[in-house]
């Protein structure tokens, strides 16, 4: 858990300097995109420009945390809309990740969770 | 007891595939065709983990992109997670120039996509809800007579599912779907504002050109969407024709006036082409409407701005424009 804050206050500190620099607006200064536009109409959440800032460096450090080449991600979160980036700063670790067409399930993992589900065992607790 | 026995019911119904939906033959709408194969789509059989990046460049390749999934895994593909976001599929679409349509949560939208001869790509999960396994597959039609779902998935190039077990696997995955389109091409059943998002998707990923042939198209399909025409005049202005982004903003207010976007917007494309009385009315406007919304924040600066900037020597360059009030 210290581990966690630590890390988001790195995050914070280096969002906040780049955010001085000047280094961020993905949209012209002064102007509104489209996707903002849409987004405050239906009311979902929308983040400030620092907002967005700090989102898009979290999940930077989430996907390069998590394997991904930093010479891509950048390139990869720029491609994502400011509504679609809060999402994933908030959500990344849950979100579905597609990868295997696989699906064997053995008998003693069906029993196991016909056990949990009816609430005779309970080992499956997530987190 | 009744509590008890009913999740586990679920998911033993879950398990077998026969959770709650219909034969295909019994949903389908008159109109649609019995049967559809998409047997032009390519195939590219899955690395490990790899069906996010197999499953996007068949769907890309079939909108005209002829892109590998070697060189789609390193903008899509997470090792820590072994698989691939739904958002980053999105984005890598939009980096290929091609506009991701998110289709609704109906069977119905598959299979008119299906109709007009689009490749669909589904999230499935192929377990149970509360112990998942995430894929991705392309579905390429179905045979109502058979009952079936036709999907390239995983290493199989020609996967039949018994329809109620697509159905289950989709369903079980939030329902999540979309097609790639071609800049201009909208869909024949496409809601205007769920197109005019996905183009906005493209605006902000940086894809100008495609941005602007997509608004282009949805204007003349709907040329009353205000943010269609919102949009076309952020492409314009990026690209640096501050003109016709003026226009398109004008038009965005003519249809819906209490629009703090378009204002905004405006008010610093009157500032940018040194009409600076115009510029500082709009943008008390802007303000003015913007209050309470998720923009007010983002208005404020403007006008902060617009009001900082010094006494302008030149004339205004967008004369013979009547300004709203």
């Amino acid at each position: 858990m210290h581990i966690e804050r630590f890390r988001r206050a790195c995050v914070a500190l280096v969002s906040l300097s780049l955010v001085s620099l000047g280094l961020s607006a993905p949209a012209a200064a002064g102007i509104v995109g489209t996707a903002d536009a849409v987004a405050a109409v239906q009311r979902q959440e929308h983040r400030a420009a620092v907002q967005s800032v700090l989102a898009r460096a979290d999940v930077r450090e989430q996907l390069v945390g998590l394997g991904v080449d930093p010479a891509e991600v950048d390139a990869r979160i720029a491609a994502l809309t400011d509504v679609e980036v809060a999402t994933l700063a908030t959500r990344l670790e849950g979100a579905p990740a597609g990868g295997d067409a696989l699906a064997v399930i053995g008998i003693v993992f069906v029993v196991l969770m016909i056990l949990e589900f009816t609430g005779v065992i309970d080992i499956f607790k997530k987190a | 007891m009744i509590r008890r026995a009913l999740p586990a019911a679920a998911l033993l119904a879950g398990l077998s595939g026969c959770a709650a939906s219909p034969p295909l033959a019994a949903g389908l709408s008159p109109q649609a065709p019995r049967s559809i194969e998409l047997s032009a789509t390519p195939f590219f059989p899955q690395q490990e983990y790899q069906c996010g990046p197999a499953a996007l460049a068949m769907l890309l390749h079939a909108s005209g992109v002829g892109i590998e999934p070697q060189a789609l895994t390193p903008q899509v593909f997470i090792p820590g997670r072994l698989g691939s976001l739904q958002a980053e599929l999105i984005g890598a679409t939009r980096r290929h120039g091609r506009l991701p349509y998110a289709l609704a949560t109906t069977a119905d939208e598959l299979i008119a996509e299906l109709a007009e001869g689009r490749p669909v790509l589904v999230l499935q999960n192929l377990r149970a809800a509360r112990w998942p396994k995430w894929h991705y597959a392309v579905l390429i039609g179905y045979d109502a007579g058979r009952n079936v779902a036709l999907l390239r998935s995983g290493t199989k190039e020609r996967l039949e599912m018994r329809w109620q077990r697509f159905a289950g696997t989709w369903h079980r995955a939030g329902r999540w779907a979309f097609t790639t389109l071609e800049p201009g091409v909208i869909p024949l059943h496409a809601e205007a504002s769920r197109y005019v998002e996905a183009v906005a998707g493209l605006e902000a990923a940086g894809q100008l050109r495609a941005a602007a042939t997509s608004y282009d198209a949805a204007i003349a399909r709907w040329p009353a969407q205000a943010h269609a025409w919102l949009g076309r005049g952020n492409v314009a202005h990026a690209e640096g024709d501050l003109p016709a982004a003026a226009d398109a903003w004008l038009r965005t207010i003519l249809l819906e006036p209490s629009d703090p976007a378009a204002r905004n917007n405006l008010a610093q494309v009157l500032a940018d082409s040194h009409c600076v009385a115009e510029s500082r009315r709009q943008v008390e406007r802007a303000v003015a409407l913007a209050q309470g919304t998720a923009l007010a924040g983002a208005v404020e600066e403007t006008r902060a701005k617009i009001l900082a900037m010094p006494p302008s020597a030149e004339s205004c360059q967008l004369e013979g424009r009547v300004w709203p009030d």
